[in-house]
């Protein structure tokens, strides 16, 4: 079982001290990444819930430049020490309150400061940012962000002292000094003095500074006292000497004038800083702030997907222009050269630093692209490529990524349109869907230009052709409007042949074929309309090959048609379904066809066209449909209705899971396997085909997670015990529950006793066989036998149900 | 593959810049070019002046520099085969009919209409033979391949004659062909063989040495003969009769071993090509206007190509390099391949020349204080096992793109209104759509600027690829500035002929819908039945 796919930028990177190692939060374990290549060395497990912060203990002198030690705090309430050379798990301190930031200010004081004798006789003091929900049930106010004061080398009182209280945990931030951290809170800034005195109980002085705007993000020099701060609308404030009275060290205390507030200049009401300048570049909020080790520059960036450089002293600025996603965090490293920028579509950037040029970049899975409202759920963005599991997916930036599910690394990415995504812009141009041939090596992209003020609207239709050493697409034919301005509902390849079938929205589908078929170089190639096909000009929204190619399956609104693709030729029309079919797919070699459809209400059909009729269906909303190419195994991502899940004696079964992955076979209306999974909503699933002609499952959820699976082999049941419940909540929900369901009532009894919460009741009155059975023309029945079983199961189903 | 695999990623995250182009059209599906196709249309054209009339034949020089001889009305004209250019005139007193040069080149014979066949020293005006004895007009003239006495002429008295140059003199009348005789070859293995052929649609194989006038093989190609030549290895002959070219085995019997009926009219001449690969091909011209190109030893048609006027003659010269067609209307189409052998001469050449190598070696030992030392080596050419690092090309912006880049939208659209590219503006626009910006920019437009956008949407709103967008277009534009649009005299006449270009465009439609309802039914049944 592989599992992949995480988000990269949930907190800041950090870097080795060598920096040749970049160690990346991923979910609920920190990953290594080598600065070099780009590629992950190893990574840290052990949290089980997300890792929030991540600190590299610096080093102090050159020789301890090979030193890998690292703190991690998490989630899950735990503060964990590593090395992360071996990686070796040292230390957990239990903090028993969720950690969404914390700061070891010791770590970055003076050199001579820090020995062995200090940190063993509990310097080691880290300052938390924890969300306390006991507190929630007892103040009026919901004060659940906590700053505490929490001793590492003694983690005898655990909960730490209290500094501050805030409605949502705060991240904390430290100057590089290690003399000061603060928080953000709204339009103010909190800042604490690290008490340097020796005692643990000296108290940290603490001032504010205010704005009038809300501020996301701010930093600390690296020397002298300034403070920058970046606040939503977009401008930089710099700080000059906060803190000279309130926060001045002990012994230089002096008397400040009192009259010093009249001639500050910039400064808010009775803030304790020199001067206050503002710097206005960004049109949109600030997230990054960060100053360059010698505190000359001063980096920032934000939505636009700019990284600015600012001279501190004069306000000159230099640019990284087109970064193309909104920046996250920027993060330098002990190289001078080498820093990186973390970005929200889950890339790393690594920059070559004066002249900051991207050098590499550690590509993560991309986020969906946020479509209109009209495109959501109809074509589908992620498409797979069964033998080398290779994912491509549809991205913001009018891009398709190649992702390698196996290694969970992107390969490429393709520019599907021609223009640079702008973050923040207004949506006109969207990839709406990508399709890949069965061998992987044609893909096809559709996009559409919205119009402005009802022109200039535009669909195309893009075929690529893979490169065959390298793993990229190149663009072979482009057709403008393929079924004039109508929308392309899906795109299916044929099995065998180089032949795709587009259908529109419009009324029609059209056969295309590659005009390469016989020659061998693809240099060439180019797809031509080969025929155009109508049923009574209904809308066409799904269409699939059958598994030998020789039939093609429409779906007219709520019409199956099946074509002869070589002669476009109608065979014959299957029954109708109540609502528009979405998505069709054939169970692999065998004759059954599965239709889906969702809206206004959901359903799953499973159709034998041999004898044209409806072997079974049920009532479920339908996500997407694999099936297997051998064999006549086949698998849909249900969506779980909203009524089980909030069901009282459901929830502890689901547990915020709101979808099912269900295994058939063939024309067997019970359920092989199911596996219930989290964000459905917008997921997809492919079954995978390896070269050990392994049959594997891979599922791709709603925020492009993923894990692939052996679904039958017993051995990976076996690790997901372990695998599923650590991470992104995948779980087994007993397989034999749905077996034992339909199979004999004594064997079911009995396994009902065994294991009542994990078995799979919902899902008794979601497929109602006696609901659908007898639904449609009399001719489609099945057999009377067939009938007869099916519907006294279904009695008898029931029964039992009312019984518990 | 892992450094490849950064360098891509690194390509991808480099700031890019998109030019704004125009959609791409369909291209036409381009032939597979094979080294054949490629090879005949590899000949450069070279224009020969017009001549009077129709170009009856043609021949070339069997030695160097074959000299072209062109017969056109009753003039001969001698051209160089290396410049086109003529050189000589011989003239006639009737119209040409044939020519044909001897084995060494020096003399040529010619026919006219008069029946008289005359022989030629291409150095000098006059005739040297007149040889009369053709009772009717004489069509072929043609010498022996070595032999440099006799001469065969054939005409329309249906008799073929074999004459004796030198004492002016017919040794035998070839007596047969039983109506006019029009073409005739001499074997190339044997100069006492020939085959003619006639309207009586048989072409005859003769021997000269047989004393009775008896033809030895006879062939009937089923049209009336037009042209007959032997191949190569002279056991085969082609025979061009009508539109077909059949190619026969003479010792085999005269059977038929292939036939080649892809002219649409008569086939006019025949010609044995060799190609650079010393594989040889048949070559004929036809009244259709079309040359093609006969591979008969796998009996298909490699080349064909289209001229622009009914054929009459060709010729090919003896090293492959020139190819002259005749046509009806007196144009000659020549052309000339790009010889190789340059280089070879060049090579031919240095054998004498070391010495004025060596001075160019000396000249070329650069010094610092040249100004040339320090462009040495830039021309150099790379040798074949070198790696080639590809400069990377520099992405050329136009004026819109630069505006473009800049947000100056209105000015962008304006520039590229002013170029008076269609297919550019389209693009222009289409971008300014996915920008949002094309009404703010339509509504942002000073008077002159009005006018311009008003004549290119009145030129091109009904252009089918266009009118997608800029019907709609028009439609806003005349919405949202209807009332600067009303006070401008200069722009009525733009609305006038905009009205008009789209109520035709809307006729058109409409009868095309008339024409599509009529043909509908008739589809159904055909598909039906």
């Amino acid at each position: 079982m592989i599992r992949g796919g995480r988000s990269y930028v949930t907190s800041p990177p950090s870097f080795s001290n060598d920096a040749k190692k970049l160690l990346v939060c991923t979910g609920n374990t920190v990953s290594v990444f080598s600065a070099a290549t780009g590629l992950q060395i190893t990574s840290l497990e052990g949290h089980t819930a997300l890792v929030t912060t991540l600190i590299v203990v610096p080093a102090s002198t050159p020789a301890q430049k090979i030193l890998c030690y690292c703190w991690t705090a998490s989630l899950d309430g735990t503060i964990r020490h590593w090395d992360f050379s071996g990686p070796e798990l040292l230390k957990t301190i239990d903090a028993q309150l969720p950690i969404y930031s914390m700061v070891i200010p010791s770590l970055l004081s003076e050199p001579q400061k820090i020995d062995k004798r200090r940190e063993l006789s509990g310097k080691l003091v880290a300052f938390v940012s924890v969300e306390d929900i006991s507190v929630v049930n007892e103040g009026s106010k919901e004060l659940r962000g906590h700053i505490r004061r929490f001793n590492l080398a003694k983690p005898r009182v655990p909960r730490g002292d209290t500094l501050k209280e805030t409605a949502e945990p705060e991240s904390i931030v430290i100057s590089p000094s290690g003399e000061f951290f603060g928080i953000r809170h709204k339009c103010k800034i909190h800042i604490w003095d690290v008490p340097s005195g020796g005692s643990r109980h000296a108290v940290s002085r603490k001032m504010t500074l205010h704005h009038t705007k809300v501020i996301n993000a701010f930093a600390f020099h690296p020397t002298e006292r300034v403070i920058a701060a970046g606040d939503v609308t977009g401008r930089v404030l710099i700080w000059r000497g906060f803190g000279n009275r309130k926060l001045a060290l002990g012994n230089q205390k002096k008397k400040v004038r009192a009259t010093v507030d009249l001639d500050n200049p910039g400064v808010r009401g009775e803030d304790d800083t020199e001067s206050c300048t503002t710097w206005h570049w960004h049109s949109a909020e600030v997230n990054v702030l960060n100053f360059s080790s010698d505190g000359a520059y001063l980096y920032s960036g934000g939505r636009e997907g700019v990284l600015v450089v600012w001279q501190l002293d004069t306000g000159k600025k230099k640019f990284l222009p087109r970064i193309g996603s909104p920046l996250l965090y920027f993060v330098r490293s002990p190289d001078p050269t080498l820093s990186s920028v973390v970005c929200a579509d889950n890339q790393i950037h690594l920059l070559k630093m004066p002249s900051m040029e991207i050098l590499r970049t550690i590509s993560g899975i991309k986020p969906p692209p946020s479509l209109p409202r009209m495109y959501e759920g109809l074509a589908s963005t992620v498409a797979f490529d069964r033998s080398s599991g290779i994912a491509a997916l549809c991205t913001e930036n009018y891009c398709v990524q190649l992702y390698n599910l196996l290694n969970d690394r992107g390969i490429s990415e393709i520019q599907v349109c021609e223009r640079n995504h702008q973050p923040g812009d207004e949506i006109t141009v969207v990839v709406t869907a990508v399709a890949l041939s069965l061998d992987g090596s044609v893909m096809s992209t559709t996009e559409v230009k919205l119009p402005e003020d009802g022109i200039g609207g535009l669909v195309s239709l893009k075929f690529w052709a893979s490169e065959p050493d390298s793993k990229t697409f190149t663009l072979s034919t482009i057709v403008y409007e393929p079924h004039r301005d109508a929308r392309v509902s899906a795109i299916a390849f044929h099995p065998t042949r180089s032949m795709a079938v587009s259908t529109s929205f419009g009324g029609d589908f059209k056969i295309w074929v590659c005009n390469s078929d016989k020659k061998q170089t693809d240099k060439d190639s180019s797809w031509i309309c080969h025929a155009v096909g109508s049923y009574k000009k209904k809308p066409m929204t799904a269409a699939a090959f059958s598994g030998d190619g020789t039939v093609l399956a429409v779906a007219a609104e709520n019409v199956i048609t099946l074509w002869n693709p070589d002669k476009n030729i109608l065979l014959s029309v299957l029954g109708t379904t109540l609502t528009p079919v979405t998505k069709l797919c054939f169970a692999g070699k065998s004759e059954f066809l599965v239709s889906a459809s969702h809206f206004p209400r959901p359903e799953l059909s499973v159709w034998n066209t041999s004898k044209l009729s409806l072997s079974w269906s049920y009532g479920l909303r339908i996500e997407a449909v694999t099936s297997a190419v051998d064999s006549s195994a086949f698998a849909v991502l249900a969506v779980i209705p909203k009524s089980f899940k909030t069901d009282e004696s459901n929830e502890n079964i689901f547990r915020g899971r709101d979808g099912a992955i269900l295994l058939f076979n063939g024309s067997d209306p019970k359920p092989v396997s199911i596996w219930t999974v989290i964000k459905a909503k917008g997921g997809s699933i492919s079954f995978l085909e390896g070269d050990k002609s392994q049959l594997r499952l891979a599922y791709v959820n709603g925020s492009r997670e993923y894990v692939v699976f052996d679904p039958n082999s017993d051995e990976s049941h076996e690790r997901s015990a372990v695998d599923y419940d650590s991470l992104t909540g995948l779980e087994e929900t007993g397989d034999a529950g749905y077996t034992s369901l339909y199979g004999q009532l004594p064997d079911y009894d009995k396994k009902r006793m065994e294991d009542v919460d994990s078995l799979a009741t919902p899902f008794i009155s979601s497929e109602r066989p006696w609901e659908t059975i007898f639904s449609g023309s009399t001719l489609n029945f099945p057999p009377l036998q067939k009938l007869c079983a099916e519907f006294f199961e279904s009695l008898m189903e029931k029964r039992t149900a009312v019984v518990e | 593959m892992e450094e490849e695999l950064r360098v891509r990623l690194n390509d991808h995250q480099v700031s890019k810049v998109f030019p704004v182009k125009p959609k791409s059209t369909a291209k036409p599906v381009s032939k597979s070019e094979t080294p054949e196709s490629r090879y005949w249309s590899s000949f450069k054209n070279h224009s020969i002046p017009n001549l009077v009339s129709s170009v009856s034949a043609l021949a070339f020089s069997p030695v160097h520099p074959y000299s072209l001889a062109v017969a056109h009305s009753a003039t001969v004209s001698l051209f160089s085969s290396h410049s086109l250019s003529s050189s000589r005139r011989f003239s006639f007193r009737d119209v040409v009919s044939s020519v044909c040069f001897r084995s060494d080149g020096a003399l040529f014979a010619a026919c006219d209409l008069s029946g008289v066949v005359q022989v030629f020293d291409i150095k000098e005006r006059m005739a040297l033979r007149t040889l009369r004895s053709h009772s009717a007009p004489a069509r072929f003239v043609k010498y022996p391949f070595q032999d440099k006495l006799h001469l065969v002429s054939g005409g329309d008295d249906g008799v073929v004659k074999y004459w004796d140059v030198a004492g002016a003199t017919v040794i035998s009348d070839l007596l047969g062909h039983k109506d006019y005789v029009r073409c005739g070859d001499f074997s190339p293995v044997n100069d006492s063989m020939l085959v003619t052929g006639s309207y009586d649609h048989t072409v005859k194989v003769w021997d000269t040495r047989v004393d009775k006038s008896k033809w030895i093989a006879e062939i009937n190609h089923g049209l009336p003969v037009e042209d007959v030549v032997y191949l190569p290895s002279g056991g085969m002959i082609a025979t061009a009769g009508g539109n077909s070219v059949k190619v026969w085995d003479l010792i085999g019997g005269g059977k038929m071993v292939c036939s080649m009926e892809s002219h649409n009219k008569t086939v006019t001449s025949l010609c044995v090509a060799r190609m650079e690969s010393a594989e040889t091909r048949l070559v004929s011209v036809a009244l259709d206007g079309y040359m093609k190109v006969f591979d008969y030893g796998r009996a298909k048609v490699t080349y064909s190509m289209r001229f622009p006027a009914p054929l009459m003659s060709l010729g090919l010269s003896p090293d492959g390099s020139t190819r002259v067609i005749g046509g009806s209307n007196g144009m000659v189409f020549a052309s000339k391949k790009k010889l190789r052998d340059v280089v070879e001469e060049k090579k031919s050449l240095s054998l004498w020349s070391v010495r004025s190598q060596v001075d160019e070696t000396r000249r070329r030992a650069l010094r610092p204080t040249y100004f040339r030392y320090f462009q040495r080596g830039q021309s150099e050419k790379p040798s074949e096992e070198d790696y080639l690092v590809k400069e990377k090309k520099g992405l050329k912006l136009t004026r819109h793109d630069k505006l473009l880049k800049k947000f100056r939208h209105k000015e962008a659209l304006v520039s590229v209104l002013e170029e008076k590219k269609p297919a550019n503006v389209v693009a222009v626009m289409e971008e300014l759509v996915a920008r949002r910006k094309l009404m703010k920019c339509v509504s942002n437009m000073e008077e002159g600027e009005l006018g311009m956008l008003l004549g290119f949407l009145q030129r091109y709103c009904t252009v089918q690829r266009y009118s997608g967008l800029l019907m709609g277009l028009t439609k806003k534009v005349l919405e949202t500035r209807a009332e600067d649009i009303k006070g401008i005299t200069e722009f009525t006449g733009l609305l006038r002929n905009l009205k008009r270009e789209v109520n035709q465009e809307i006729r058109i439609q409409q009868s095309l819908l008339e024409i599509q309802g009529v043909i509908a039914p008739l589809m159904r049944i055909a598909g039906r039945s």
